[in-house]
């Protein structure tokens, strides 16, 4: 099977069908040590952004070259939104004892954009975090419970049940 | 739905094979520690819906998303993302 990226002088290079010829440079890559939810095999994530995307973080599998998750930062869709982490979470993470996330500061939490019709809505009640000290990276899920915005007509993002 | 009484440190087995240990009981939490073969899958029942949404979510690109105007309205302005793009990772 071929490697999904190859490697030259400048770095790593993967060809995706969806955001073209990607480089990188190892180290840049998100670690996800559980993977995600049925994506447990996905471990390594590597965040793009692309400028007339701006502010969509795109998460492009390392291994699945058509394997591309499109995010927004949380905040930009709920201001006031705060994160709670468990302990297990926290472990995950590698977080430092006693340290508080702190979106933004220390974790960047991204919520992964899901089809519906003609627009998108998302679940905030499982956010992707990401360790800004280490990239480790998880998808946190909150509680049962769905925490849904939808993105309106206006481009405003509206909670939904 | 059978419901068995256990105290820390005890445990049940299922299926013969698979053991479910009480490892610690806090106030609001239980700990639990699970021995089962590698085949069986385990996953925390909010996980499967998030599952679910998951594969929704890595379809939207597949589909289409780049030549859609949904991404217009995201803030940026709908165009299809070059082919050779620079990847970008510094957050």
């Amino acid at each position: 099977m071929m490697p999904a990226a190859t490697a030259d002088i400048s770095g790593f290079v993967i060809r995706t069908p969806h955001l073209g010829e990607i480089q990188w440079q190892p180290g840049s890559e998100l670690f996800l040590p559980a993977g995600l939810p049925g994506f447990e095999n996905e471990t390594h994530l590597l965040p793009v952004e692309v400028p007339v995307h701006r502010p969509l973080v795109f998460l492009q599998s390392l291994k699945r070259p058509d394997l591309c998750f499109v995010s927004l930062p949380v905040r930009t869709i709920c201001p006031e939104y705060e994160l709670l982490l468990s302990y297990e979470d926290r472990a995950l993470l590698a977080m430092r004892a006693g340290e508080p996330p702190r979106i933004g500061e220390n974790i960047l939490c991204l919520a992964l954009l899901l089809p519906s019709g003609s627009t998108v809505h998302v679940n905030l009640n499982a956010p992707i975090v990401v360790n800004l000290h280490n990239s480790r990276c998880i998808q946190c899920v909150v509680s049962e419970s769905v925490k849904r915005y939808r993105l309106g007509d206006s481009g405003n993002w509206e909670p939904s049940c | 739905m059978l419901v068995v009484r256990r105290r820390a440190g005890e445990g049940i087995i299922v299926a013969g094979d698979v053991e479910i240990s009480i490892v610690e009981i806090s106030r609001t939490r239980v700990k639990l520690g699970i021995t089962a073969p590698r085949n069986v899958s385990i996953i925390r029942r909010e996980a499967i819906a998030v599952a679910l949404e998951n594969q929704l979510a890595a379809a939207f690109l597949a589909e289409g998303a780049l030549d859609t105007g949904v991404l217009h309205l995201l803030g940026g302005n709908g165009r299809k993302i070059p082919q050779r793009t620079s990847g970008s990772a510094d957050m």
